[in-house]
């Protein structure tokens, strides 16, 4: 009798660590996280239709119906990232995602003054380097300082009704997200 | 012997089942950890930024979510009626009340795979803000039915269990400051058609 008690309290103790060592493992191995979804459908760079086109299944669910979205992938061990769009939706949003899946950086379309997109994604590293000599064409972009090398690109354009519907995509079509070429 | 034998595979039955399944229990809760409750109505406000806790980033990487940024939004889900009762598809509510400070917010009804319920395919699945009618003070009245109602009607179809999800767009809320004290609309259960 004695013997059970302990054996169920050794148990429990058990199912404790468990618990913890499942919850600390499961972000690092999960095969089902946003990147990981994503790196099944698309390469990296390629801008990807997050939200269901005429039945297929999201590739990552995205929650609004009202919305539409579009990701890329990027690996900032190819140089820094830029992403650059322009167009007209009536609110749209992007956020910066690590490799993880969490959101490390977010804005929208009031942060910039001209509407469109253009920001670079960038390590710390690369940041420095950057700065000693500022080339061409960066100085009005918004800089965001990505801890990770790897990680994810979601804008989402808000779709008020059906007649907003094309111009929404046509701005997600246009975005351009690519290494920009070092020297 | 074999008494020995048992007691190492209930100890080892317990731990290993008993410390899965309360992983998988704890994350499947609506009203999870790191939840900010405001009347009817849960948020996770931390879900997805890398200063959140274990349980969030665990759901973050087992659902393979993507949240809106503190730029973005911020969405509040439902899971019962201000009497505290299941969401019911069946089932006519009034979303009534007030709505935070916000660039524009909308409103739609979720599955229990928390899918978006499309009622009628001749109508958009979600209202937003733009479109409503306001009452004199400002605040809106929603109906969420299956059968057409006056004014801002949210059509939902089917059976079974819903969410209802508010997500407020470019708001000030979702900052840290005063997730808390904000007042948001109540759902009022009209009527079941069974």
């Amino acid at each position: 009798m004695l013997r059970l008690l302990y054996a169920l309290l050794l148990g429990l103790v058990g199912a404790g660590i468990v618990h913890i060592a499942v919850l600390l493992l499961l972000p690092m191995i999960s095969q089902n996280d946003a990147w990981s979804r994503l790196a099944a459908s698309s390469d990296l760079y390629k801008i990807t239709r997050l939200d269901a086109e005429s039945g297929v299944t999201p590739v990552v669910r995205s929650v609004d119906p009202l919305f539409d979205a579009a990701a890329c992938r990027f690996d900032l061990s190819d140089g820094v990232l830029k992403v650059t769009a322009n167009g007209h939706a009536p609110f749209w949003s992007v956020s910066v995602y690590n490799r993880a899946g969490e959101n490390i950086y977010s804005f929208n379309d009031h942060t910039l003054p001209d509407g469109g997109i253009d920001f670079i994604v960038l390590t710390s590293t690369q940041l420095v380097e950057l700065r000693k000599e500022m080339p061409e064409g960066l100085d009005k972009s918004i800089y965001v300082e990505s801890p990770d090398e790897q990680g994810i690109v979601v804008v989402r354009g808000f779709v008020p009704d059906k007649s907003w519907e094309k111009q929404v995509v046509d701005f997600l079509g246009g975005i351009s997200c690519a290494p920009e070429q070092q020297q | 012997m074999l008494k020995t034998i048992f007691l190492v595979a209930l100890t080892l039955a317990i731990a290993i089942g008993g410390g899965a399944a309360s992983v998988w229990y704890v994350l499947n809760l609506q009203n999870g950890v790191g939840a900010v409750t405001i009347g009817d109505w849960t948020a996770f406000p931390d879900l997805g930024t890398p200063d959140t806790d274990p349980y969030s980033k665990a759901r973050v990487a087992r659902e393979g979510i993507l949240t809106l940024g503190r730029a973005e939004g911020l969405a509040f889900v439902a899971e019962n009626d201000s009497s505290g009762a299941e969401l019911r598809r069946g089932c006519s509510y009034t979303v009534q009340g007030t709505v935070p400070p916000s660039r524009f917010w909308t409103i739609h009804a979720a599955d229990e795979g928390m899918n978006v319920i499309n009622g009628l395919k001749q109508r958009a699945p979600a209202l937003h803000s733009y479109e409503m009618l306001r009452e004199q003070d400002n605040s809106v009245s929603i109906a969420v039915s299956r059968t057409p109602a006056p004014g801002n009607w949210l059509a939902v179809d089917g059976t079974g269990k819903m969410f209802l999800i508010l997500t407020l767009y470019d708001t000030t809320i979702a900052s840290s400051t005063g997730v808390a004290d904000v007042k948001l609309p109540r759902i009022i259960k009209v009527g079941c058609n069974a």
